[in-house]
């Protein structure tokens, strides 16, 4: 069941040195599998962990998440 | 590290914990009703039995799902697999302590003594409840591998 949100969360951890999926899960407070799903598109997160997230890589939230297309 | 999480370890292992232990007791009892000795102190007996077997297996496993991994707390995603799991699982859990409501009140007009015991419904409201557990965790672990 796939959510109607992409994003390019993998692409930003991937940039520069790189940062992990538990270093992102640990700085947004939710687990590495919850990373992996959102990564792989079988998640949409709440919109206070997007936010978080999009901190993370000092990114507004909207670059970081949108609606996909249907 | 695994790509499993903590409840998705936690509902695979108590699937098949249920499924296993669920099939001996289904054994014990067509082997009591085979046996002529399906009552409800067997039944009750049978019962008790093997909650405590199961009991025994679950704790058993999350100590050691736990110790080798480390508990994790639960986060949102989590929580929405378990409430959506949850929901489906008590309608199917409705749906069974009604159908056998149906099949007391039914039975007593066909006047079928065998579906009437206390052991037969006590076990069908059992069947229901493990039918119920088993599509939650089912459908937990499908939300965890396909998304939510």
């Amino acid at each position: 069941m796939p959510p109607g949100i992409a994003n390019r969360v993998r692409e930003l951890r991937q940039r520069g040195d790189g940062m992990t999926q538990q270093a992102l899960a640990d700085a947004v407070g939710v687990s590495r599998q919850t990373i992996i799903a959102i990564e792989n598109g079988r998640y949409s997160p709440s919109l206070e962990v997007a936010i978080k997230i999009a901190e993370a890589f000092h990114q507004p939230v909207e670059s970081v998440f949108w609606l996909a297309e249907p | 590290m695994s790509s499993l999480s903590f409840q998705e370890k936690s509902a695979w292992g108590t699937l098949i914990s249920l499924l296993v232990v669920g099939l001996l007791y289904a054994s014990s009892l067509v082997n009591l009703w085979r046996a002529d000795q399906l009552h409800i102190a067997s039944t009750f007996g049978l019962m008790v039995g093997f909650t405590i077997l199961l009991v025994l297996v679950l704790v058993g496993y999350h100590i050691l799902v736990a110790a080798i991994t480390g508990a994790q707390d639960e986060d949102e995603r989590d929580r929405l697999i378990g409430w959506r799991a949850g929901k489906i699982g008590g309608l199917v859990l409705g749906f069974g302590v009604i159908s056998i409501v149906g099949h007391i009140v039914l039975g007593g007009l066909v006047d079928d003594a065998f579906w009437q015991t206390p052991a037969v419904i006590a076990n069908l409201l059992l069947l229901a409840v493990f039918v119920s557990t088993i599509v939650e965790l089912s459908v937990t672990i499908w939300f965890h591998r396909r998304g939510v």
